[in-house]
């Protein structure tokens, strides 16, 4: 077939770069929109559950929790069962506590690189900064309808095999994030009762 | 007929071969001079008579923050101080700076925990064993609760492989041998970086391969480093410190000192050839002191394969006295119509006998413990043979009688000097002078230190101050040095050396590697304390209790498996172990390989207690205290009993000197009376003025003891009329030159060329009316 049709042998070169242009394609717009809903969001409350399938764990662990975002930095990460534990964040600097050990203490990002990569990363999912996680990961769309996105690391070696990322039907906030790590375990965060754009107290953060 | 006189008459019908003979030794030196190897070496004043010193100079330039650069970055409030620090770092390159370091890398953390885990076994000491025994059933259920805690935290991810591997938290130990190494303790990390405990500053350490005492390099590293700097954001200001700032604020002000001492006294010296010797002809006494300055620094350089600058440099200054044997042939030669020949009968043994005073105080340093002092002595006593003969062997051709008028006779001495005062009033006040003198010279102070010798401007005194507010003392540490043939004999001698300090200081106070990286037997047997202790009872207590508390927090069995893996694992802990655990930086500071072995550095600080530790019978024998503070000691110490001993032979030489000569105790006390004096008005001014007396005093004091000798010896030739009348006129021109050559030095800013320029000012300023007005007046007086 090739002799009779020789022309065919480039369209089938180029055949799956033409795809891979295509799904880029759609994965921009996706994020596009994504970006455009984000940009909307000033506040946001959430509380949300925490399952950890972890196989040094007999079973899940189940933890819940609450979560609140003021743009342009500011962030309240909590736990409230079965530890009250968590931290606020306003720019670089932050405090944390931990009910069981009684501390609490103020911190510096900069001097924090664990906490830093976590809030960078938390800012990032809620602002929808896709600039920013196209630099770490490579980003697909596994649905449209509600948005689920699949971020793959792009750096080997981490710990993160892949996230997954489910965005609400009006796509103005996360719903759903599952790290999945390499070596199996995973950890399932449901965002419930989310309110975008409330007033929130100055207590807060 | 004397020698020199019958010299003369020799080269009378001859000149034009002495002139020939001249300028071929004039040229051959600056030929020699071509090929002069010019040395900065500061081997020049460390003593080399096998004590410490040299050794110890050589040792302390491996101090990790002697030799290197520390860089301080401020910023205000809100700036980025880790990007400046980046930027900054980056812009620091080669060839000036071979390396910079900022801090560790944000990824150092997790290259050192994993290392420290395994490494665990091999560094299980007996306090840690003891320790750990202590653990019971609520502290390890506290630890699992902890841990269970932190999983559930978003930093749970990057923790449940750490859990796993270590649930009981035993990395505290491995984190506390840490604290040991920590080579700048007030030192945070902050985003990978070396940070103050308030944030505000940012360490970065640099590497060049400028040597400390380069300062032309020095200077080239310094712009390099203000332009990189200007380029830091506003708000963030950087401060280099380092010893190139040290050489180059004294190169600086050496320089700044001799450009308005070398234009004054130019002036001055000009003024007084105009006011006395009055003739072009003098220009060639002027010319002396030029050409045995070429004739000396050539023979070093045939002589030496280095020559050390401070020899050309200082030995350059030494010869502007040697226009005083000039002086004296010029003034005899211009004031007498008489036949040369005769009158260089006349003047020539004075001249010898002055030079012979000036060859033999020069002569002392040769027992010099200082290669310096020992190149200089040669290279003066090489200028004052040179000048002795130019002055008694050619200087005559050139000198032709001052013109008279026709039945007057030659033009006497201007100045009656002491034959015009009253007697009674010189004695009496000279005699004034000198039990005043003498009264405040009791009050004087020695002052050994080195450091009294260099010029610290007060910038640079303010950031080191700054620094050490910010940092703690990091860069007046004391070092501890220990030496092996092999890496594990070196470890062995550190291990026992450690143990020595921790017994007597606080172990927070020791930087050492030892608790990291003991030697191969002590491994060992932490290894075998490692599993004895796991296999005991109390090991298999604490592991039941782990299990049943992971049981009740809901841990698989297996949850602690890499844990329970690792108790049984060999360890062996390595330089390259640590190097892969990110403490390159730290072992590159203390374990510093040798053509010989291996060479481990301990610090401490740099205290009265430690030294003394170090000093004495039961002084720890595994390892060799080099202390900056006890270096300028033992250096000081060195110097102070050197100088102090060929001051006390240049007395003695001098004085047996004087009595070859003269043989007659009234001529021989009369010598001495511009010594005496000199030393006692410069002693008793500095007692009064509280002015410390240093090593740079007693250099020049050598110096004034020869100079004054020679106005003694002319004088008395004079008064006793055994030679021409014009001795003290030559006195007078040739002490005024020295005062304006050497005394304008008082005006220098540098510590040393200020102590050279009070000695002189003093000594031969209270010489000159000495030797001019005390000799004659007390000569008078013994007459009859």
């Amino acid at each position: 077939m090739m002799k009779r049709c020789p022309w065919l042998v480039p369209l089938l070169l180029l055949l799956p770069f033409t795809a891979g242009a295509a799904e880029s394609a759609a994965v921009d717009a996706v994020l596009a929109r994504l970006e455009r809903e984000a940009a909307k969001v000033t506040t946001l409350s959430s509380d949300f559950v925490q399952e950890k399938h972890l196989a040094m764990f007999a079973e899940v662990m189940t933890s819940k929790g609450r979560f609140a975002y003021a743009r342009p930095d500011r962030l309240r990460w909590e736990l409230l069962e079965p530890v009250a534990t968590g931290f606020v964040l306003k720019g670089k600097e932050g405090r944390r506590w931990n009910d069981r050990s009684g501390r609490s203490e103020a911190f510096d990002l900069q001097r924090e690189p664990m906490l830093k990569v976590i809030a960078e990363q938390l800012l990032a999912w809620t602002r929808a900064d896709f600039p920013k996680l196209r630099q770490e990961y490579r980003i697909s769309v596994v649905t449209e309808a509600p948005v689920v996105l699949r971020l793959q690391p792009l750096a080997e070696g981490g710990p993160i095999g892949h996230l997954l990322i489910a965005f609400a039907a009006d796509a103005s906030h996360v719903t759903r994030v599952e790290i999945h790590d390499r070596d199996g375990d995973f950890t399932r965060l449901t965002f419930v009762n989310t309110v975008v754009n409330p007033e929130l107290p100055a207590a807060t953060f | 007929m004397p020698f020199f006189s019958r010299i003369y008459r020799f080269f009378a019908p001859r000149r034009r071969l002495l002139y020939g003979l001249t300028l071929t030794l004039l040229l051959g030196g600056a030929i020699a001079l071509t090929s002069v190897h010019l040395t900065e070496d500061i081997g020049a004043m460390l003593p080399d008579d096998g004590s410490q010193a040299a050794t110890d100079f050589h040792l302390l330039q491996q101090a990790p923050f002697v030799s290197r650069i520390v860089i301080q970055l401020q910023g205000e409030a809100g700036s980025d101080l880790s990007a400046a620090a980046d930027q900054l770092a980056a812009q620091l390159t080669p060839p000036l700076f071979s390396r910079v370091l900022s801090g560790p890398g944000s990824q150092a953390g997790q290259a050192l925990l994993p290392v420290l885990e395994g490494a665990q076994p091999a560094l299980f000491t007996s306090a840690d064993a003891a320790s750990l025994a202590k653990l019971d059933a609520a502290a390890v259920r506290q630890r699992l609760e902890s841990g269970y805690a932190r999983l559930l935290t978003p930093e749970g991810l990057a923790f449940k492989d750490l859990l796993r591997s270590d649930p009981l938290d035993l990395r505290q130990f491995g984190l506390a041998k840490l604290r040991q190494v920590s080579l700048v303790p007030n030192a945070r990390l902050r985003d990978g970086h070396f940070a103050s405990a308030d944030g505000s500053s940012l360490l970065l350490v640099a590497e060049t391969p400028i040597p400390l005492t380069d300062s032309r390099g020095g200077a080239a590293l310094l712009r390099h480093f203000a332009t990189a700097a200007a380029t830091l954001p506003a708000g963030v200001t950087a401060t280099l410190v380092s010893g190139h700032r040290y050489t180059l604020a004294n190169a600086d002000a050496i320089k700044r000192d001799l450009a308005v001492v070398l234009s004054l006294s130019s002036l001055a010296v000009l003024a007084i050839y105009l006011v006395f010797l009055r003739s072009w002809q003098g220009l060639f006494v002027f010319l002396v002191p030029a050409a045995i300055l070429l004739v000396a620094s050539g023979a070093v350089a045939l002589l030496y394969a280095e020559v050390f600058a401070v020899t050309l440099g200082f030995g350059g200054v030494l010869l502007g006295i040697a226009d005083e044997y000039a002086m004296h042939v010029y003034f005899a030669c211009r004031q007498s119509p008489r036949d040369r020949g005769e009158i260089l009968g006349e003047v020539a043994g004075p001249v010898i006998f002055g030079a012979c005073a000036t060859l033999a105080s020069f002569a002392v340093m040769l027992v010099s413990v200082l290669p310096g002092q020992r190149q200089l002595a040669i290279y003066a006593m090489i200028g004052i043979a040179a000048a002795l003969l130019l002055s008694l062997v050619v200087l005559p051709h050139l000198v032709r009688p001052a013109p008279t008028v026709a039945g007057e006779a030659p033009a006497s001495v201007p100045l009656g000097y002491g034959g015009r005062w009253p007697r009674r009033w010189v004695i009496g006040v000279w005699a004034a002078i000198l039990m005043v003198s003498a009264v405040f010279a009791v009050d004087l102070r020695f002052n050994g230190e080195l450091r009294a010798m260099s010029l610290v401007p007060d910038e640079l005194r303010r950031d080191e101050a700054r620094l050490s507010q910010v940092w703690g003392d990091i860069r007046g540490k004391a070092m501890i040095v220990c030496e092996g043939a092999d890496l594990d004999s070196a470890l062995a001698a550190n291990e026992r050396l450690y143990a020595t300090l921790v017994a007597q200081l606080p172990a927070t106070e020791v930087v050492s590697l030892a608790p990291l990286l003991p030697a191969a037997a002590t491994q060992a047997a932490n290894q075998q304390r490692w599993v004895a202790f796991w296999q005991g009872e109390a090991g298999r207590t604490t592991l039941a209790q782990l299990a049943g508390e992971g049981r009740r927090l809901g841990f698989a069995p297996a949850a602690f498996a890499p844990f329970r893996e690792r108790l049984l694992a060999p360890a062996v802990v390595t330089p390259e172990t640590l190097h892969q655990g990110g403490l390159g930086a730290v072992l590159d500071a203390l374990l510093v390989p040798t053509p010989k072995g291996i060479r481990l550095l301990t610090l401490v600080p740099d205290t009265a207690a430690v030294r003394a530790l170090f000093s004495g019978a039961g002084a720890p024998t595994d390892g060799h205290l080099v202390s900056q503070a006890r270096f300028g000691e033992i250096v000081g110490a060195a110097i102070k009993k050197d100088f102090s001993r060929y001051l006390v032979l240049t007395m003695v030489v001098v004085l047996v000197l004087v009595i070859a000569v003269f043989r007659d105790m009234k001529k021989i006390l009369l010598t001495l009376v511009p010594v005496v004096t000199g030393l006692l008005v410069m002693f008793g001014v500095m007692g009064l003025c509280g002015i410390p007396f240093n090593l740079f005093n007693i250099v020049a004091t050598v110096l004034i003891i020869g100079l004054c000798v020679d106005y003694g010896i002319f004088m008395v030739c004079k008064v006793s009329g055994e030679s021409d009348g014009t001795a003290d006129r030559s006195v007078l021109v040739s002490g005024l030159t020295t005062l304006a050559g050497f005394g304008v030095l008082i005006l220098a800013r540098h510590p040393a060329m200020h102590s050279i320029g009070v000695t002189v000012m003093l000594g031969i300023g209270a010489a000159i009316p000495a030797a001019l007005l005390v000799i004659p007046a007390l000569y008078r007086g013994e007459e009859p």
